[in-house]
């Protein structure tokens, strides 16, 4: 009885440095607004919304979509760290598979303090604790950012395995300068060169300023419809997802005593594999990824995780070109995490929007010629993994 | 006058509840507001016949007395009619007493196949039928009683009641089981084994006895057992006749074959003792409990093995009882003379070795230091001490080698403390080796030489265990000796060397000598050994000062007679190595072989005296940690590892004697909390010998094993007791601090104040003053904080909790409500990074702050930064004004010398002897130390493999790190992959170079 999941409107702001944007429900307001109108629905049509956002006090959502309309929807707040954005697309998906709504809206924004991520709450137990401590244990811990410390410590266990030089992450933060440069959207246009990316300043090696994606606010927003619906509004050949899949941590995570597992690489290759098996369709018919480069060392893992090339593999991958114009696969052409921004909960959404364009044709500048086939990847730690696979026919 | 105990509103069946115990249970808990089903088939005892009148009569009472109940004939294999009445009549059910059973006494040789199937089917399947159909009920409501009825003829059996013993045991277990899967859903779940007359017993009882067994007797304990306030579960009680008790199982201490090692019926015969001795028994009341001794061995390990001459399980590691002795300058001196020494007295340099009123001093022969060792070993033998598993006589023994070492200069006279170990043990095939390993402290607790005995077992080896190492150290080069030196010894020289105290009589008598085989008395090996000792460092010591002496290492080859020549052949392998060869002359016999002596480069210096508080105040106590040491330091391990607490969830009592203490180690309540004396009830109850405690918590002996030989009893929760594993974390430096403060805390009188500002030398104290004033000031700290820190301070140690949590916040001296985060930092690092010098960072990756518990919160404490130097000047001067102040601080310890340089001479050496090692690195590579800085390149590419100093232009790979961690890596101390994950070695260019860093290893 399930159906199949339209992605028929899609939004975004453009995204800003903290202090520097509007306030989230402004912000979120906007993108939905975008996505009704790029669908060309009516708010009275959504039969259910979902919101993500990480900080917040509860019912944020609802303070954000009533500012489009006041219909008496259901509403669901959505919170699962840096994956927010896609576990709220998810459950969007889900209700219109199980045929629960016709019609439903999904938003993500986020509105964050400068400065790097910190714990909120810290009179209970904090949800990372188990990822820190096995950190400490592994690699100590020390005044950097945590998840730096994470993602870094995963890419030195890399680079001591596969004798990684410094510059193949740096190279990854100037290809998504590259892309960016090319995407209003972004929030770091201008270009940076390998070396200007190594002369930053060092955050935890091998990671420098310029291979950290920064804190930032904005909101994305997608409509999501049953095949009932689409043909109910003449919508033609819309964008569809082939396949959706969320993991969360294994045992490896904790029991392997290593940071690209502790960071979850296993997380994203599970939910990897699983797409591809339901979708029928593997990573060598993929040809744009937005993958979740919340730092250059998360990028390179990633591309192994999702199978775009071999464990091990990864340097000559990034220096072959293969992940960018011209090579086998573009990744985030957007710009990414790391220069475009990475506004938690909007994150998942802004990704999904952008590969919307790209199947649709419309990304412009940035467009990945004859794109058919786009795959989605958003990672939490704490942790949660979401992989979506979009095509058009 | 307790309450009513009532069961109002609650449902019951008594099956059997015709007569009898069934009729007895049924009146009373009618009496007591239950509505009850009388269920009886109203057969014969023998389970013979059927009518209602049974259960009617037993109905027709209750309700005569005001009560509720129906009656019910089914029999009990049709146990789900029975609960349908109960269901029909009042709607639901709460109480199952499986009271119901007939007798078919006959003797088993006898006995039909039906004797067997009835009672089997009454008993077992009726048990089973009824309580099958209640279950659910019970479980659903989340509430329900149960009572199984055994017997003891089931739990003791009885003659002409196989069936019957059968059948009521097999009660027990049903029971044992339900109880477990009852327990959460509140269905709890007992038997009871009753004796009363009965029509059941009435045949076998006789007449007077049954009399006394009334039912009445019987019913009380199983409304009890049924009533909603009862939490008992998994429980079987004897009952009648006016009494009642509970029944546990008990199991013997046994006996425990360790793993991998296989034992004989003969090894279970010998044991026989052991497996059925109940003086040191246990009551396992679960599978859990049941497991626990394979448990047990299964964490113990495999064994290491042995024979009937060693068991390497019970030896290795075991730590004898200290040992105390001193020595003087004439014991120094008669030990000189005893070597050869003083033959010129002319000479300085041999007169200041034997003269006490030398003008330049005395010195000590640093070889002496193997003597108060000996000596020690010596006297453990003559009153017949030997580590247990050790179970070879002095005849098979000979000293084979030995191993000296000296940390600083000997003092002229000392009182030293020896602490004795069984440190290896190996299997040379034939025979076996023992290495005694003795460790000697002087008054100040410190260490001052390590000694090495190396016992050679004759025909003890061969059960294949570990065979050590097999290489030949200390192998004489292959070119003429360096230096050669021959000297006579006297004949009367054995006679004087044994007055240093090795007085066996084979050095002295004759006719011993002869008994032994030998011509003549013997010279003592350990005479030869001082006699190359001295001879070397007259050669080779800078100055021929016996000053740098560092170590000695010899093998003895063969026997030295008095009137031998001595031959020593010495080869200077570097400045601080000399190696060395002695033969007899006459024979040209070797008799000294693979042996060594090590100099220090610059004479170490005494260390400072660390709490001259103490040493006047206690007179010389020495720098020993007492079990109260480590209990208080069990006591700072929990508070840092809250953790602790979750995991026990259990309140300890230990019981010392000799000396007697007793402390209550509660991990259980809020935070965990250790004290002395009996606290909280404890669960878990420990009882051992003050030393066997201290062995135990510094992992000296193990505490299975004290378990096993009766050194330490357990009582109450003796599974808990596995919780204790903690224990193994105590590191020797958490349990010296505690001695440190504790001897520090008779002379803590704090420095005078008087001075004021201008003469104001900042300590930690001050800092921390300044910090509660800081904290005083900014109300909101405590808010944004939100975390307990406890800062450790060390060199001079104290503790400060900085609570930023509750309350306003507030900076206290020691350790105070729970810290959430520890810091662990010198003094002076600690003063670095408050006053800005140093960067926390760097202090905590270069390992100098340790960072435990939520390392999260140690992000927090930037405010640090922030303090006002004025504000925080003036708070001091008031505080110091009002007479506080810190205490008396301890010398820090002096600058190291860089390791490089030798790292890089001895790999150099290295490469130049074995040129094949380059091909593991293959690549020039770069090293950059810090702290100091240097650069040395490795060329591992060409033919010739070189380390030069200063960095080659173009390496495959640059690795930078710091000097002290080269040195740690050199020394095999740690790994390069984990100080490149910890952030401590850089690698620029290819990364897998340092996999191959092996010929690093073992270089220092």
């Amino acid at each position: 009885m399930t159906s199949k999941v339209n992605v028929i409107g899609v939004g975004m702001v453009p995204f800003a440095k903290p202090g520097k944007s509007e306030e989230y429900n402004v912000m979120a307001a906007k993108a939905a607004r975008t996505a009704l109108g790029d669908a060309g629905v009516e708010y009275r049509e959504v039969q259910q919304a979902y919101a993500g956002y990480v900080f917040g006090d509860s019912t944020c959502g609802q303070r954000a979509i009533y500012e489009v309309g006041l219909t008496g929807i259901p509403v669901f707040n959505v919170n699962n760290n840096c994956s927010t954005g896609s576990s709220a697309l998810m459950l969007g998906a889900q209700a219109i598979a199980g045929g629960a709504a016709e019609c439903v809206l999904v938003v993500g924004f986020e509105q964050m303090e400068k400065g790097a991520l910190a714990a909120k709450w810290t009179d209970r137990t904090n949800p990372m604790d188990k990822h820190a401590n096995l950190m400490n244990e592994l690699q100590g811990f020390n005044q950097a950012p945590p998840a730096a410390q994470m993602f870094g410590g995963a890419g030195r266990e890399y680079r001591w395995k596969y004798g990684t030089k410094r510059e193949t992450f740096a190279k990854i933060s100037a290809k998504a300068r590259q892309h960016a440069s090319k995407n209003p959207y972004a929030l770091f246009k201008e270009v940076l060169s390998v070396e200007e990316i190594m002369a930053s300043e060092e955050v935890f090696d091998p990671l420098t300023r310029y291979q950290c994606c920064p804190p930032t606010c904005g909101a994305a927003a997608a409509v999501l419809a049953s095949d009932d619906f689409v043909r109910k509004h003449g919508i033609s050949r819309p964008v569809y997802i082939a396949a959706q899949a969320m993991t969360t941590d294994y045992g490896t995570t904790f029991e392997e005593k290593s940071m690209i597992k502790m960071i979850g690489y296993d997380m994203a290759k599970a939910a990897a594999k699983q797409v591809y098996e339901k979708a029928g369709i593997g990573p060598e018919n993929v040809d744009v990824v937005e993958l979740h480069d919340c730092f250059t060392a998360n990028e390179l893992l990633t591309y192994e995780a999702l199978g775009l090339c071999k464990e091990g593999e990864a340097e000559k991958f990034i220096w072959d070109g293969d992940n960018t114009y011209g090579g086998k696969f573009v990744t985030n052409p957007s710009g990414g995490l790391l220069s475009k921004g990475h506004p938690l909960g909007a994150t998942g959404l802004a990704q999904c929007t952008e590969l919307v364009w790209h199947l649709r044709g419309t990304a412009e500048a940035r467009q990945v010629e004859g794109a058919k086939v786009a795959l989605q990847h958003n990672l939490g730690l704490g942790g949660a993994c979401v992989v979506t696979m979009y095509r058009r026919d | 006058m307790s309450k009513e105990l009532r069961f109002d509103g609650k449902v019951a069946i008594i099956t059997g509840a015709g007569g009898g115990l069934g009729r007895s249970h049924a009146l009373l808990l009618a009496s007591r507001g239950a509505q009850v089903v009388v269920n009886d088939l109203g057969g014969s005892f023998s389970g013979e016949g059927k009518s209602s009148s049974a259960a009617d009569k037993v109905v027709d009472e209750i309700k005569a007395a005001g009560g509720t109940a129906v009656a019910n004939y089914d029999s009990v294999e049709d146990g789900d009619k029975i609960v349908k009445t109960a269901i029909d009549a009042f709607g639901r059910l709460d109480i199952v007493v499986n009271n119901a059973g007939i007798l078919r006494d006959v003797s088993f040789q006898k006995m039909t196949q039906q004797d067997w199937d009835l009672i089997y089917k009454v008993h077992v399947l009726g048990a089973f039928r009824v309580t099958y159909a209640a279950w659910p009920y019970l479980r659903d409501q989340g509430y329900g009683r149960i009572v199984m009825t055994s017997s003891a003829a089931g739990i003791y059996g009885n003659f002409g009641q196989a069936n019957y013993s059968m059948a009521k045991l097999g009660l027990v277990g049903f029971a044992q089981t339900l109880a477990i899967e009852g327990r959460k859903k509140n269905v709890l779940v007992n038997t009871i084994a009753p004796i009363a007359g009965s029509r059941m017993t009435e045949t076998v009882l006789p007449q007077n006895l049954i009399d006394a067994l009334k039912p009445e007797f019987v019913s009380p304990l199983v409304a009890r057992l049924c009533h909603e306030s009862s939490e008992e579960t998994g429980s079987l009680f004897e009952v009648g006749g006016g009494f009642i008790g509970k029944l546990r199982w008990e199991r013997t201490e046994g006996k425990t074959f360790r793993l991998g090692r296989g034992f004989s019926v003969e090894d279970v015969d010998a044991a026989w003792g052991q497996i059925t001795d109940f003086k040191k028994s246990t009551h396992p009341d679960s599978v859990a409990g049941s497991m626990q001794p394979i448990m047990q061995n299964l964490e113990a390990g495999p064994s290491k093995g042995g024979n009937q001459f060693i068991d390497v399980d019970q030896a290795l590691g075991y730590r004898f009882e200290d040992l105390h002795s001193s020595y003087d300058e004439r014991d120094l001196a008669l030990y000189a003379l005893g070597v050869g020494a003083a033959k010129k007295p002319d000479d300085e340099r041999d007169l200041q070795l034997v003269y006490e009123l030398h003008g330049k001093g005395m010195k000590a022969l640093p070889t002496y230091a193997v003597i108060p060792a000996v000596n020690a070993v010596l006297t453990m033998g003559k009153e017949g001490k030997q580590a247990p598993g050790l179970h070879y006589g002095l005849d098979r023994v000979l000293h084979g080698e030995q191993y000296t070492e000296l940390k600083r200069p000997l003092p002229l006279h000392a009182k030293l403390t020896h602490r004795s170990t069984i440190k290896d043990i190996f299997d040379k095939g034939k025979n076996a080796l023992v290495v005694t390993e003795i460790v000697s402290y002087d008054e100040t607790g410190n260490e001052l030489m390590r000694n090495e005995i190396t016992t050679f077992v004759r025909g003890a080896g061969g059960w294949g265990g570990d065979r050590g190492p097999a290489q030949d150290v200390n192998v004489p080069p292959d070119r003429a000796p360096d230096k050669v030196v021959e000297e006579k010894i006297p004949e009367n020289q054995a006679l004087l060397y044994r007055l240093s105290g090795d007085w066996n009589p084979l050095h002295a008598d004759p006719g011993m000598a002869k008994a032994f085989g030998f011509d003549k008395p013997i010279l003592h090996g350990l005479c030869t050994f001082g006699y190359a000792g001295r001879q070397i460092v007259q050669a080779f010591a800078p100055d021929a000062n016996p000053d740098f002496f560092k170590s000695i290492r010899v093998r003895f080859a063969s026997t030295v007679l008095p009137g031998d020549t001595l031959v020593t052949e010495m080869w200077k392998e570097s400045d601080q190595k000399i190696v060395f060869r002695c033969k007899v002359k006459e024979r040209d016999q070797v008799c000294i072989s693979n042996a060594a002596v090590e100099f220090y480069k610059e004479v170490p210096k005494a260390p400072a005296k660390a709490k001259p508080a103490a040493a006047a105040a206690g007179g010389g106590a020495a720098r020993e940690p007492n079990s109260g040491d480590i209990f208080r330091a069990i006591g700072g391990f929990v508070a840092k590892n809250p953790d602790t607490v979750e995991k026990a969830k259990t309140v300890f009592q230990f019981k010392l004697s000799g000396p007697d203490s007793v402390w209550t180690v509660n991990l259980k309540d809020g935070a965990g909390s250790v004290s002395e004396g009996a606290g909280a009830a404890p669960q878990c109850t420990l009882e051992m010998s003050d030393a066997d405690f201290m062995a135990m918590a510094t992992g000296k002996a193990d505490a299975m094993k004290l378990f096993g030989t009766g050194k330490l009893k357990i009582s109450g929760d003796v599974m808990a007791s596995q919780k204790l594993g903690f224990l193994k974390k105590l590191t020797p430096e958490m349990v010296l601090a505690e001695t440190d403060k504790r001897l520090g805390a008779g002379g803590g009188a704090p420095a005078a104040a008087g001075g004021g500002a201008a003469e104001m030398t900042p300590t930690a104290w001050d800092v921390f003053i300044a910090m509660r004033d800081h904290v005083e000031r900014n109300a909101d700290l405590v808010g944004k904080v939100n975390t307990v820190f406890l800062f450790k301070i060390k060199n001079p140690d104290a503790d400060w909790t900085l609570d930023l949590k509750n309350g306003k916040g507030a900076v206290s001296e020691g350790v105070v409500g729970t810290p959430e985060c520890t810091l662990e930092i010198a003094e002076a690092d600690f003063l670095d990074m408050t006053t800005g010098k140093s960067d926390p960072m760097k202090l905590f990756t270069t390992g100098k702050l340790k960072i435990s518990g939520n390392v999260m919160a140690s992000q927090k404490l930037s405010f640090l930064q922030k303090i006002d130097p004025e504000a925080a000047k003036a708070a001091v001067i008031k505080a110091r004004a009002a007479g506080a102040g810190p205490k008396a601080a301890a010398a820090s310890s002096g600058g190291a010398e860089a390791k490089a340089p030798a790292v890089f001479a001895a790999l150099d050496k290295r490469l130049a002897d074995k040129p094949a090692l380059k091909d593991e690195l293959r690549a020039v590579v770069v090293f950059k130390t810090t702290g100091p800085d240097a650069a040395w390149t490795v060329d591992c590419a060409g033919a010739a493999p070189s380390v030069k100093a200063g960095a080659a232009a173009d390496p495959v790979a640059t690795l930078t790190l710091t000097d002290a961690d080269l040195g740690d890596l050199a020394a095999g101390k740690t790994g390069a992959r984990e100080l490149f994950q910890f952030g401590k070695l850089r690698i620029d260019g290819d990364v897998t170079v340092a996999h191959r860093l092996g010929l690093l290893k073992g270089l220092i």
